[in-house]
Protein backbone atom coordinates (compact mmCIF):
# COMPACT_ATOMS: atom_id res chain seq x y z
CA UNK A 1 0.00 0.00 0.00
CA UNK A 2 2.90 2.63 0.82
CA UNK A 3 6.39 1.58 -0.11
CA UNK A 4 9.13 3.80 1.10
CA UNK A 5 13.02 3.53 -0.55
CA UNK A 6 15.93 4.47 0.94
CA UNK A 7 13.98 7.72 2.47
CA UNK A 8 16.48 9.91 4.16
CA UNK A 9 15.01 13.93 5.43
CA UNK A 10 15.86 17.25 6.24
CA UNK A 11 14.38 20.69 6.85
CA UNK A 12 17.66 22.30 5.76
CA UNK A 13 17.86 19.88 2.29
CA UNK A 14 21.26 19.07 3.55
CA UNK A 15 23.05 16.59 6.54
CA UNK A 16 22.40 16.12 8.93
CA UNK A 17 19.63 14.35 8.18
CA UNK A 18 16.03 13.97 10.56
CA UNK A 19 15.55 10.78 9.19
CA UNK A 20 18.09 8.41 7.64
CA UNK A 21 17.99 6.03 4.91
CA UNK A 22 14.57 4.64 5.59
CA UNK A 23 12.95 1.51 3.67
CA UNK A 24 9.64 0.35 5.07
CA UNK A 25 6.43 -1.68 3.57
CA UNK A 26 2.73 -0.64 4.72
CA UNK A 27 0.47 -3.34 3.39
CA UNK A 28 -3.34 -3.42 3.22
CA UNK A 29 -4.54 -4.27 6.92
CA UNK A 30 -2.06 -3.54 9.05
CA UNK A 31 -1.60 -0.98 11.58
CA UNK A 32 1.32 0.20 12.26
CA UNK A 33 2.38 2.13 15.52
CA UNK A 34 5.17 4.32 14.70
CA UNK A 35 6.89 4.92 18.37
CA UNK A 36 9.97 6.58 19.93
CA UNK A 37 11.09 9.51 21.95
CA UNK A 38 10.32 12.98 21.12
CA UNK A 39 12.08 14.39 18.24
CA UNK A 40 13.14 10.67 16.77
CA UNK A 41 11.21 11.84 13.63
CA UNK A 42 7.85 9.73 13.88
CA UNK A 43 6.08 12.96 13.20
CA UNK A 44 8.58 14.54 10.40
CA UNK A 45 7.31 11.22 8.64
CA UNK A 46 3.86 10.80 8.95
CA UNK A 47 4.10 14.57 7.25
CA UNK A 48 6.33 12.75 4.56
CA UNK A 49 3.24 10.17 3.93
CA UNK A 50 1.04 12.97 3.88
CA UNK A 51 2.72 14.57 1.68
CA UNK A 52 2.94 18.19 3.47
CA UNK A 53 7.13 17.77 3.43
CA UNK A 54 8.84 16.47 0.20
CA UNK A 55 11.90 13.26 0.88
CA UNK A 56 15.80 14.74 0.24
CA UNK A 57 16.53 12.00 -0.67
CA UNK A 58 14.61 8.49 -2.07
CA UNK A 59 10.98 8.34 -2.73
CA UNK A 60 7.41 7.00 -0.80
CA UNK A 61 5.11 4.91 -3.97
CA UNK A 62 1.30 5.20 -3.32
CA UNK A 63 -1.01 2.57 -4.21
CA UNK A 64 -3.61 4.02 -2.02
CA UNK A 65 -5.04 7.40 -2.88
CA UNK A 66 -7.51 8.07 -0.23
CA UNK A 67 -5.80 9.05 2.96
CA UNK A 68 -8.01 10.20 6.04
CA UNK A 69 -5.88 11.97 8.77
CA UNK A 70 -6.80 12.64 12.47
CA UNK A 71 -4.32 15.25 13.71
CA UNK A 72 -2.97 15.76 16.99
CA UNK A 73 -5.61 18.68 18.65
CA UNK A 74 -3.41 19.99 20.87
CA UNK A 75 -0.77 20.70 18.86
CA UNK A 76 -2.64 22.01 15.64
CA UNK A 77 -5.60 22.88 16.47
CA UNK A 78 -7.35 25.85 17.87
CA UNK A 79 -10.36 24.47 20.21
CA UNK A 80 -11.60 27.80 21.23
CA UNK A 81 -12.66 28.31 17.21
CA UNK A 82 -15.98 29.18 17.06
CA UNK A 83 -17.01 26.18 14.81
CA UNK A 84 -19.67 23.12 15.34
CA UNK A 85 -19.27 19.96 15.16
CA UNK A 86 -21.75 19.70 12.27
CA UNK A 87 -19.87 22.73 10.66
CA UNK A 88 -16.72 21.02 10.90
CA UNK A 89 -18.26 17.80 9.70
CA UNK A 90 -19.87 19.70 6.50
CA UNK A 91 -16.89 21.75 5.77
CA UNK A 92 -14.76 18.66 4.75
CA UNK A 93 -17.82 17.10 3.30
CA UNK A 94 -18.20 19.79 0.88
CA UNK A 95 -14.07 19.92 0.57
CA UNK A 96 -14.66 16.52 -1.02
CA UNK A 97 -17.61 17.30 -2.74
CA UNK A 98 -19.33 14.52 -0.99
CA UNK A 99 -23.28 14.69 -2.23
CA UNK A 100 -25.71 12.73 0.17
CA UNK A 101 -25.66 15.43 3.74
CA UNK A 102 -27.16 12.54 5.50
CA UNK A 103 -23.78 10.73 5.83
CA UNK A 104 -22.70 13.67 8.41
CA UNK A 105 -24.92 11.64 11.01
CA UNK A 106 -23.72 8.47 9.61
CA UNK A 107 -20.60 8.73 10.90
CA UNK A 108 -21.05 10.83 13.95
CA UNK A 109 -23.32 8.14 15.15
CA UNK A 110 -19.99 5.81 14.57
CA UNK A 111 -18.15 7.08 16.80
CA UNK A 112 -20.82 8.13 18.96
CA UNK A 113 -21.15 11.23 18.68
CA UNK A 114 -24.73 12.36 17.31
CA UNK A 115 -26.08 14.27 20.23
CA UNK A 116 -23.10 16.34 20.16
CA UNK A 117 -24.05 17.69 16.33
CA UNK A 118 -24.37 21.26 17.04
CA UNK A 119 -22.23 22.01 20.41
CA UNK A 120 -19.42 23.71 19.81
CA UNK A 121 -15.83 22.13 19.22
CA UNK A 122 -14.42 24.34 22.06
CA UNK A 123 -16.74 22.54 24.62
CA UNK A 124 -15.58 19.04 24.08
CA UNK A 125 -13.57 17.01 26.34
CA UNK A 126 -10.03 15.38 24.51
CA UNK A 127 -11.61 12.22 24.16
CA UNK A 128 -14.96 13.78 22.10
CA UNK A 129 -12.80 15.55 19.80
CA UNK A 130 -11.03 12.79 18.83
CA UNK A 131 -14.08 10.85 18.11
CA UNK A 132 -15.00 13.86 15.91
CA UNK A 133 -11.92 13.80 13.72
CA UNK A 134 -12.04 10.15 13.43
CA UNK A 135 -15.47 10.66 12.24
CA UNK A 136 -14.64 13.22 10.15
CA UNK A 137 -11.67 11.23 8.53
CA UNK A 138 -14.20 8.49 8.03
CA UNK A 139 -16.39 10.50 5.72
CA UNK A 140 -13.83 10.42 3.04
CA UNK A 141 -14.14 6.53 2.99
CA UNK A 142 -10.33 6.27 3.53
CA UNK A 143 -8.41 2.94 2.68
CA UNK A 144 -5.38 4.66 5.29
CA UNK A 145 -6.38 6.11 8.34
CA UNK A 146 -3.73 8.17 10.19
CA UNK A 147 -3.59 9.39 13.35
CA UNK A 148 -0.95 11.54 15.01
CA UNK A 149 -1.36 10.57 18.90
CA UNK A 150 -4.80 9.62 19.06
CA UNK A 151 -4.86 9.34 23.31
CA UNK A 152 -2.95 12.42 23.88
CA UNK A 153 -5.44 14.65 26.35
CA UNK A 154 -7.64 11.63 26.36
CA UNK A 155 -8.98 10.50 29.67
CA UNK A 156 -8.95 6.12 29.79
CA UNK A 157 -12.34 5.55 29.19
CA UNK A 158 -12.20 7.61 26.14
CA UNK A 159 -9.02 6.13 24.89
CA UNK A 160 -10.48 2.58 25.66
CA UNK A 161 -13.49 3.97 23.02
CA UNK A 162 -10.88 5.40 20.83
CA UNK A 163 -8.57 2.33 20.68
CA UNK A 164 -11.57 0.10 20.27
CA UNK A 165 -13.15 1.83 17.52
CA UNK A 166 -9.80 2.01 15.30
CA UNK A 167 -8.90 -1.63 16.11
CA UNK A 168 -12.41 -2.53 14.64
CA UNK A 169 -12.02 -0.07 11.56
CA UNK A 170 -9.11 -2.42 11.00
CA UNK A 171 -10.00 -5.64 11.75
CA UNK A 172 -13.53 -5.59 10.22
CA UNK A 173 -13.92 -2.36 7.58
CA UNK A 174 -9.69 -3.54 6.53
CA UNK A 175 -9.19 -0.18 7.07
CA UNK A 176 -5.09 0.17 7.06
CA UNK A 177 -3.87 2.43 10.25
CA UNK A 178 -1.13 4.59 10.58
CA UNK A 179 -0.76 5.88 14.40
CA UNK A 180 1.74 7.83 15.84
CA UNK A 181 2.19 6.74 19.33
CA UNK A 182 3.62 7.98 22.88
CA UNK A 183 1.37 5.55 24.39
CA UNK A 184 3.30 2.59 24.48
CA UNK A 185 0.48 0.18 25.65
CA UNK A 186 -1.97 1.11 23.49
CA UNK A 187 0.57 0.41 20.69
CA UNK A 188 1.80 -3.03 21.62
CA UNK A 189 -1.87 -4.03 22.27
CA UNK A 190 -3.87 -2.94 19.56
CA UNK A 191 -1.53 -2.61 16.32
CA UNK A 192 0.06 -5.17 14.08
CA UNK A 193 3.57 -4.02 13.96
CA UNK A 194 5.88 -1.45 15.74
CA UNK A 195 8.14 1.00 14.01
CA UNK A 196 10.64 2.29 16.08
CA UNK A 197 12.22 5.26 15.22
CA UNK A 198 15.32 6.73 17.65
CA UNK A 199 18.00 9.00 16.19
CA UNK A 200 16.82 8.99 12.39
CA UNK A 201 16.84 5.27 11.83
CA UNK A 202 13.96 3.00 12.06
CA UNK A 203 13.11 -0.91 12.86
CA UNK A 204 10.25 -2.99 12.23
CA UNK A 205 8.93 -5.08 14.62
CA UNK A 206 6.14 -7.45 15.81
CA UNK A 207 4.05 -5.68 18.87
CA UNK A 208 5.34 -8.82 20.99
CA UNK A 209 8.46 -9.07 20.13
CA UNK A 210 9.07 -5.07 20.88
CA UNK A 211 9.45 -5.07 24.89
CA UNK A 212 12.00 -7.89 24.26
CA UNK A 213 13.81 -5.84 21.53
CA UNK A 214 13.39 -2.06 23.45
CA UNK A 215 14.95 -3.52 26.46
CA UNK A 216 17.47 -5.08 24.66
CA UNK A 217 18.43 -1.52 22.80
CA UNK A 218 18.73 -0.19 26.18
CA UNK A 219 21.43 -2.56 27.20
CA UNK A 220 22.90 -2.35 24.17
CA UNK A 221 21.14 -4.22 21.63
CA UNK A 222 20.26 -4.47 18.01
CA UNK A 223 17.03 -2.28 18.03
CA UNK A 224 18.88 0.02 15.43
CA UNK A 225 20.66 -2.49 13.33
CA UNK B 1 -33.93 63.64 12.30
CA UNK B 2 -33.99 61.73 9.07
CA UNK B 3 -33.25 64.69 7.03
CA UNK B 4 -29.75 63.83 6.17
CA UNK B 5 -30.95 60.94 4.13
CA UNK B 6 -32.34 63.45 1.19
CA UNK B 7 -28.49 64.66 0.84
CA UNK B 8 -27.14 62.66 -2.40
CA UNK B 9 -23.39 62.45 -0.66
CA UNK B 10 -25.46 60.79 2.33
CA UNK B 11 -26.99 58.56 0.81
CA UNK B 12 -23.72 56.84 -1.04
CA UNK B 13 -21.92 57.51 2.29
CA UNK B 14 -25.05 55.25 3.29
CA UNK B 15 -25.02 52.43 0.51
CA UNK B 16 -21.00 52.28 0.69
CA UNK B 17 -21.13 51.83 4.70
CA UNK B 18 -23.77 49.01 4.41
CA UNK B 19 -21.06 47.47 1.84
CA UNK B 20 -18.35 47.68 4.34
CA UNK B 21 -20.38 45.98 7.22
CA UNK B 22 -20.78 42.96 4.99
CA UNK B 23 -17.14 43.08 4.05
CA UNK B 24 -15.38 44.40 6.90
CA UNK B 25 -16.31 41.08 9.47
CA UNK B 26 -16.45 38.68 6.53
CA UNK B 27 -13.03 39.54 6.50
CA UNK B 28 -12.38 40.05 9.81
CA UNK B 29 -13.38 37.03 10.63
CA UNK B 30 -10.68 35.08 9.23
CA UNK B 31 -8.41 37.29 10.02
CA UNK B 32 -8.92 37.10 13.84
CA UNK B 33 -9.30 33.64 14.16
CA UNK B 34 -6.28 33.18 12.04
CA UNK B 35 -4.68 35.40 14.57
CA UNK B 36 -3.82 37.60 11.42
CA UNK B 37 -5.35 41.01 12.70
CA UNK B 38 -2.49 43.12 12.87
CA UNK B 39 -2.44 42.07 8.61
CA UNK B 40 -5.74 44.30 8.61
CA UNK B 41 -3.71 46.80 10.51
CA UNK B 42 -0.39 46.75 8.03
CA UNK B 43 -2.79 46.45 4.85
CA UNK B 44 -5.09 49.32 6.00
CA UNK B 45 -1.94 51.79 6.47
CA UNK B 46 -0.61 50.42 3.20
CA UNK B 47 -3.44 51.64 1.56
CA UNK B 48 -2.37 55.33 2.19
CA UNK B 49 0.60 54.73 -0.45
CA UNK B 50 -1.65 54.15 -2.75
CA UNK B 51 -4.10 56.65 -1.99
CA UNK B 52 -1.29 59.14 -2.98
CA UNK B 53 -0.19 57.35 -5.71
CA UNK B 54 -3.66 57.92 -7.31
CA UNK B 55 -4.14 61.60 -5.95
CA UNK B 56 -0.55 62.35 -7.63
CA UNK B 57 -1.28 60.53 -10.78
CA UNK B 58 -4.80 61.90 -10.73
CA UNK B 59 -6.68 58.20 -10.72
CA UNK B 60 -9.32 57.12 -8.47
CA UNK B 61 -7.63 56.75 -5.14
CA UNK B 62 -10.61 53.58 -4.20
CA UNK B 63 -8.58 51.50 -7.21
CA UNK B 64 -5.27 52.52 -6.86
CA UNK B 65 -5.51 52.05 -3.07
CA UNK B 66 -7.01 48.44 -4.03
CA UNK B 67 -4.03 47.95 -6.62
CA UNK B 68 -1.08 48.91 -4.10
CA UNK B 69 -2.62 47.20 -1.36
CA UNK B 70 -2.39 44.06 -3.20
CA UNK B 71 0.71 44.22 -4.01
CA UNK B 72 1.94 44.58 -0.09
CA UNK B 73 -0.58 42.10 1.08
CA UNK B 74 0.60 39.33 -1.74
CA UNK B 75 4.14 40.59 -0.37
CA UNK B 76 3.10 39.71 3.38
CA UNK B 77 1.86 36.53 2.28
CA UNK B 78 5.48 36.00 0.30
CA UNK B 79 7.34 37.15 2.92
CA UNK B 80 5.67 35.01 5.21
CA UNK B 81 7.05 31.55 3.94
CA UNK B 82 10.45 33.48 4.53
CA UNK B 83 9.97 34.78 7.85
CA UNK B 84 8.34 31.35 9.09
CA UNK B 85 9.36 32.34 12.78
CA UNK B 86 9.22 36.34 13.17
CA UNK B 87 5.76 36.94 11.52
CA UNK B 88 5.61 40.29 13.19
CA UNK B 89 8.55 41.65 11.75
CA UNK B 90 6.85 40.97 7.92
CA UNK B 91 4.22 43.38 8.82
CA UNK B 92 7.21 45.88 10.18
CA UNK B 93 8.80 46.01 6.77
CA UNK B 94 6.06 46.50 4.76
CA UNK B 95 4.69 48.82 7.41
CA UNK B 96 7.99 50.75 6.74
CA UNK B 97 7.90 51.11 2.67
CA UNK B 98 4.97 51.54 2.03
CA UNK B 99 4.18 54.48 4.99
CA UNK B 100 7.15 55.82 3.82
CA UNK B 101 6.07 55.62 0.42
CA UNK B 102 2.98 57.29 1.61
CA UNK B 103 4.78 60.26 3.31
CA UNK B 104 7.45 61.04 0.74
CA UNK B 105 4.68 61.27 -1.85
CA UNK B 106 2.33 63.57 0.12
CA UNK B 107 5.03 65.93 1.28
CA UNK B 108 7.05 66.31 -2.25
CA UNK B 109 3.98 66.42 -4.66
CA UNK B 110 1.73 68.63 -1.70
CA UNK B 111 -0.99 66.38 -1.66
CA UNK B 112 -1.92 66.49 2.07
CA UNK B 113 -5.21 68.27 2.09
CA UNK B 114 -6.76 65.36 -0.04
CA UNK B 115 -5.12 63.03 1.85
CA UNK B 116 -6.32 64.18 5.21
CA UNK B 117 -10.26 62.47 4.13
CA UNK B 118 -8.78 59.14 3.71
CA UNK B 119 -7.04 59.27 7.05
CA UNK B 120 -9.89 60.09 9.35
CA UNK B 121 -12.60 59.32 7.05
CA UNK B 122 -15.34 61.75 5.46
CA UNK B 123 -18.35 61.47 4.24
CA UNK B 124 -18.95 64.88 2.19
CA UNK B 125 -16.51 63.92 -0.22
CA UNK B 126 -17.82 60.47 -0.99
CA UNK B 127 -18.70 60.90 -5.15
CA UNK B 128 -20.66 58.68 -7.58
CA UNK B 129 -17.63 57.52 -9.21
CA UNK B 130 -16.66 56.14 -5.28
CA UNK B 131 -19.76 54.43 -5.42
CA UNK B 132 -19.40 52.90 -8.12
CA UNK B 133 -16.11 51.60 -7.41
CA UNK B 134 -16.81 50.33 -3.94
CA UNK B 135 -19.52 49.14 -5.68
CA UNK B 136 -17.67 46.89 -8.48
CA UNK B 137 -15.02 45.85 -5.69
CA UNK B 138 -18.09 44.75 -3.21
CA UNK B 139 -19.53 42.61 -5.43
CA UNK B 140 -16.71 40.62 -6.85
CA UNK B 141 -15.31 40.08 -3.12
CA UNK B 142 -18.22 39.00 -1.71
CA UNK B 143 -19.21 36.55 -5.31
CA UNK B 144 -15.16 35.14 -4.26
CA UNK B 145 -15.94 34.97 -0.45
CA UNK B 146 -19.58 32.49 -1.15
CA UNK B 147 -17.21 30.50 -3.64
CA UNK B 148 -14.09 29.87 -1.17
CA UNK B 149 -15.98 29.86 1.71
CA UNK B 150 -15.92 26.14 2.80
CA UNK B 151 -11.92 25.96 1.74
CA UNK B 152 -11.68 29.16 3.77
CA UNK B 153 -13.24 27.74 6.65
CA UNK B 154 -11.05 24.72 6.78
CA UNK B 155 -7.94 26.24 6.35
CA UNK B 156 -9.03 28.86 9.11
CA UNK B 157 -9.90 26.26 11.92
CA UNK B 158 -6.94 23.24 10.01
CA UNK B 159 -4.48 24.24 8.11
CA UNK B 160 -2.75 21.08 8.04
CA UNK B 161 -5.77 18.93 7.22
CA UNK B 162 -7.33 21.72 4.52
CA UNK B 163 -3.86 21.11 2.93
CA UNK B 164 -4.09 17.10 3.18
CA UNK B 165 -7.73 16.67 2.18
CA UNK B 166 -6.36 18.62 -1.04
CA UNK B 167 -7.37 22.45 -0.54
CA UNK B 168 -4.87 24.50 -2.64
CA UNK B 169 -4.29 27.06 0.70
CA UNK B 170 -1.42 28.53 -0.94
CA UNK B 171 -3.06 30.18 -3.96
CA UNK B 172 -6.25 30.79 -1.39
CA UNK B 173 -3.89 32.34 0.85
CA UNK B 174 -2.94 35.17 -1.87
CA UNK B 175 -6.45 35.37 -2.96
CA UNK B 176 -7.32 35.65 0.57
CA UNK B 177 -4.57 38.34 0.41
CA UNK B 178 -6.13 40.18 -2.35
CA UNK B 179 -9.45 40.21 -0.35
CA UNK B 180 -8.10 41.71 2.58
CA UNK B 181 -6.83 44.74 -0.01
CA UNK B 182 -10.34 45.21 -1.77
CA UNK B 183 -11.73 45.57 1.57
CA UNK B 184 -9.33 48.28 2.50
CA UNK B 185 -9.85 49.83 0.06
CA UNK B 186 -13.94 49.70 -0.16
CA UNK B 187 -13.84 50.63 3.79
CA UNK B 188 -10.93 53.82 3.16
CA UNK B 189 -13.56 56.70 1.86
CA UNK B 190 -15.50 56.73 4.92
CA UNK B 191 -13.73 54.94 8.11
CA UNK B 192 -10.49 56.08 7.10
CA UNK B 193 -7.19 54.71 7.31
CA UNK B 194 -5.92 54.88 10.86
CA UNK B 195 -8.74 53.12 12.24
CA UNK B 196 -10.12 50.83 9.90
CA UNK B 197 -8.37 48.10 11.84
CA UNK B 198 -11.08 48.52 13.92
CA UNK B 199 -13.72 47.91 11.83
CA UNK B 200 -12.29 44.48 10.53
CA UNK B 201 -11.16 43.13 14.17
CA UNK B 202 -13.88 44.64 16.46
CA UNK B 203 -17.18 43.68 15.74
CA UNK B 204 -15.71 40.39 15.08
CA UNK B 205 -14.45 40.09 18.44
CA UNK B 206 -18.08 41.20 20.01
CA UNK B 207 -19.43 38.53 18.08
CA UNK B 208 -16.97 35.89 19.65
CA UNK B 209 -18.24 37.06 22.91
CA UNK B 210 -21.62 35.28 21.93
CA UNK B 211 -20.22 31.70 21.60
CA UNK B 212 -22.08 30.75 18.89
CA UNK B 213 -20.90 28.93 15.71
CA UNK B 214 -19.28 30.15 12.71
CA UNK B 215 -21.94 31.23 10.61
CA UNK B 216 -23.81 32.53 13.60
CA UNK B 217 -20.62 34.70 14.89
CA UNK B 218 -20.19 35.36 10.98
CA UNK B 219 -24.06 36.80 11.19
CA UNK B 220 -23.63 38.18 14.55
CA UNK B 221 -20.61 40.54 13.20
CA UNK B 222 -22.15 41.82 10.76
CA UNK B 223 -25.12 42.76 12.84
CA UNK B 224 -22.80 44.65 15.02
CA UNK B 225 -20.60 46.35 12.11
CA UNK B 226 -23.77 47.74 10.40
CA UNK B 227 -24.93 49.07 14.47
CA UNK B 228 -21.19 50.35 14.59
CA UNK B 229 -20.99 52.10 11.15
CA UNK B 230 -24.62 53.54 10.79
CA UNK B 231 -24.61 54.80 14.30
CA UNK B 232 -20.91 56.49 13.60
CA UNK B 233 -21.80 58.05 10.66
CA UNK B 234 -25.24 59.29 12.06
CA UNK B 235 -23.67 60.88 15.23
CA UNK B 236 -20.86 62.18 13.33
CA UNK B 237 -23.05 64.24 11.15
CA UNK B 238 -24.63 65.73 13.50
CA UNK B 239 -21.10 66.31 15.81
CA UNK B 240 -19.23 67.59 12.52
CA UNK B 241 -16.65 64.94 13.41
CA UNK B 242 -14.53 62.60 10.76
CA UNK B 243 -16.56 59.44 10.69
CA UNK B 244 -13.84 57.33 11.18
CA UNK B 245 -13.12 58.31 15.12
CA UNK B 246 -16.34 58.40 15.79
CA UNK B 247 -16.94 54.49 14.46
CA UNK B 248 -13.90 53.24 16.27
CA UNK B 249 -15.10 54.53 19.36
CA UNK B 250 -18.73 53.15 18.99
CA UNK B 251 -17.36 49.77 17.84
CA UNK B 252 -15.65 49.57 21.14
CA UNK B 253 -18.41 50.71 23.17
CA UNK B 254 -20.03 47.80 21.44
CA UNK B 255 -17.57 45.71 22.58
CA UNK B 256 -17.73 46.47 25.96
CA UNK B 257 -21.73 46.68 26.00
CA UNK B 258 -21.94 42.58 24.86
CA UNK B 259 -18.72 41.65 27.28
CA UNK B 260 -20.67 43.34 30.46
CA UNK B 261 -24.58 41.75 28.98
CA UNK B 262 -22.20 38.06 28.52
CA UNK B 263 -20.79 39.03 32.30
CA UNK B 264 -24.26 39.97 34.08
CA UNK B 265 -26.01 37.33 32.23
CA UNK B 266 -23.64 34.60 33.97
CA UNK B 267 -23.41 35.92 37.03
CA UNK B 268 -27.27 35.96 36.81
CA UNK B 269 -27.81 32.01 36.03
CA UNK B 270 -24.74 31.19 38.30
Amino acid sequence: MININNLSFSYTRKPPYTLSNLNLNINKGDYISFVGENGSGKSTLVKLILKILSPTIGDINYECTNIGYVPQRFENLNTQFPITVKEIMNCYRKTLKIKDKTCIEKYLALVNMLDNKNSLIGNLSGGQCQKIFIARALMGKPELLILDEPSNGVDQKSQDEIYALIKDLNRNEAITVISVEHNLKAAISNSTLIYHLSSGNGHLCKPEDYIEEFVMSNTGGKIHA
Amino acid sequence: MLDLFQYSFMQNAIIISLLISILCPIIGIFLVLRRYSMIGDTLAHSSLAGVAVGLVLKVNPILSAFIITSFFGISIELLRSYFKKYAELILTIVLSLSVGIAITIMSSQNVNANVESFLFGSILTVTRTDLYTVLFLSIVSVITIIMLYNQMVFIAFDEEGAQIAGIKVKIINYIFSILVSATVAVSIRIVGVLVLSSMIALPVAAALQLEKGFKATLLYSMLFSVIDIILGIYISYYINAAPGGVTAIISVITLVVVISFKNIRSYMYK
